[in-house]
């Protein structure tokens, strides 16, 4: 790992550690190193032994907000550290009342984006890499007693190339100096791609896509904006999907799975990037987003919590999509 | 039941009823969700008056057409439907005060997100039909049955298990 990312670990571990063993806070939802080099997972800190194992680096792009709503059914307190996309979809919780904001410290770490392995992979060339090193927005990654550097923009997560908060809203504390502003990028030109189609060419490319949905649900597991306490897909009465993998039932899971978040989806990219089949869902995502600014007016979901989402209002003079004559 | 009908069909009888069932002119089957206090009374006007409207249209009563969860279309569309219809009052009519408008702005959603997952735009329609509209109401449905007609069978969305498309 990077110099500077031990740094900004150590940093981050003093004062976390200051709130967990003042008993400020009962428990640290934070990220520690899985099995490989290459992944994050989320880690549970109750003492100083756990926060020995505290990690902060290119890899935490799990989101830690989504266990706030389990967590804190056994803990008075739980401080939280935060990316960007996390802390919206904090904001996304305690809208929905599903987390009771003063029962968080929310830690907000200002993100430069996350990696991919898969891309590094692709970096490497062939060769299996076993390190990267990081410097002035450029990856150095190690394998096979051979260094290529690559441009950090070129292994981004599909999740963060699109991102415009890298920096968290609404924390009680940024740990870290807060990186630049990002440019405007365009996040709709896959979604107008398909709508360009017709009809039949975006149901068959559908198809192919959800034809390899295992459904395993880790879109939903993962999804800030999935906090139902019973989802339909587990209702018993009325049964809305049965077991097996059928077209038609993958897409009732996704269409729904994906209006459930109208109005309400932050944009993080987390089902994206949980989806083992790697369904291209945050499109399903993207469309209602973009056909609700289109006409209702503009909203970023998770920015502010005292905005109304748009389909929990309405004004009498509202537009449609089908004909009102 | 006899044992004549238990007896396997002989291939001749076979191949007659198949071209029976080719000559037999395919119908639509629409499903109308209609809100229990303008629609469903306009459909009811509709027939106390003697209006014509295709047979093709199953009404579905719902107490508000803001009780439409997403999930009864597609239930709709898995189990045969060709076209889903959902009629309601006229914004600013609800008797529930806000039920259509906020129905207006989920639907207009959904709408786009299903022709976004390919379905046509026709087989999905959502109308406003006040309890004294019954002409409204026939018109609306021939109307429908005429586009869903044009369009032919709905295969998309529809659960392989539960019926097979002619």
């Amino acid at each position: 790992m990077a110099e500077n990312n031990v740094d900004y670990s150590a940093k981050i571990r003093g004062v976390v550690a200051q709130d967990l063993l003042s008993g400020r806070i009962d428990l640290l939802l934070g990220w520690e190193k899985g099995h490989y080099w290459w992944q994050s997972r989320p880690l549970f800190a109750r003492d100083q032994a756990d926060l020995e194992r505290l990690a902060w680096d290119s890899f935490c792009a799990v989101n830690l907000s989504r266990y706030l709503v389990d967590e804190l059914k056994e803990n008075k307190k739980v401080g939280v550290l935060l990316k960007g996309c996390d802390a919206r979809a904090l904001n996304r919780l305690v809208q929905d009342n599903m987390v009771p904001r003063e029962r968080v410290i929310a830690y907000g770490l200002p993100c430069p984006g996350m990696l991919n392995y898969a891309a590094l992979l692709e970096a490497a060339a062939g060769r299996k890499p076993d390190g990267i090193a990081e410097e002035n927005g450029q990856v150095t990654v190690r394998g096979g007693g051979v260094e290529l550097t690559v441009p950090r923009d070129r292994v981004l997560l599909d999740k963060c190339r699109h991102c415009l908060y890298p920096n968290p809203v609404h924390c009680d504390q940024l740990l870290l100096t807060p990186v630049g502003e990002r440019q405007a990028p365009e996040r709709f030109s896959a979604v107008q791609e398909r709508e360009s189609l017709s009809s039949d060419a975006r149901f068959a490319y559908w198809e192919k896509q959800l034809e390899r949905c295992l459904r395993c649900y880790a879109c939903r597991q993962a999804c800030p904006y999935c906090s139902c306490r019973e989802c339909f897909v587990e209702q018993e009465q009325p049964r809305w999907l049965s077991k097996a993998s059928q077209p038609s039932e993958n897409f009732m899971f996704h269409l729904i799975r994906a209006y459930h978040g109208a109005g309400r989806c932050i944009d993080c990219g987390e089902c994206q990037r949980a989806c083992p089949v790697g369904i291209p869902l945050q499109e399903l995502n993207r469309k209602l987003i973009k056909d609700i600014n289109e006409l209702y007016g503009h909203y970023e979901a998770g920015l502010d919590p005292g905005q109304e989402p748009p389909l929990l209002t309405y004004r009498p003079d509202d537009p449609a999509a089908f004909s009102e004559k | 039941m006899s044992l004549a009908q238990n007896r396997p069909k002989t291939e001749a009888a076979t191949a007659g009823m198949e071209a029976a069932a080719q000559d037999r002119a395919w119908e639509p089957l629409i499903v109308a969700f209609c809100c229990n206090w303008c629609s469903y009374a306009g459909g009811d006007l509709a027939g106390t008056s003697r209006m014509q409207y295709p047979s093709n249209i199953k009404v579905i009563r719902v107490p508000c057409s803001s009780r439409m969860n997403p999930l009864f279309i597609l239930r709709a569309f898995q189990r045969g439907a060709d076209g889903v219809l959902v009629a309601g009052c006229h914004p600013g009519d609800c008797h529930y005060s806000t039920g259509n408008y906020l129905v207006r702005r989920r639907l207009s959603a959904f709408k786009r997100l299903i022709e976004f997952a390919g379905l046509e735009p026709e087989r999905f329609e959502v109308r406003w039909i006040s309890s004294s509209e019954g002409d409204k109401f026939s018109e609306v449905m021939r109307e429908m049955t005429a586009a869903i007609k044009a369009l032919g069978p709905n295969g998309k969305l529809r659960d392989g298990r539960w019926r097979k498309i002619t």
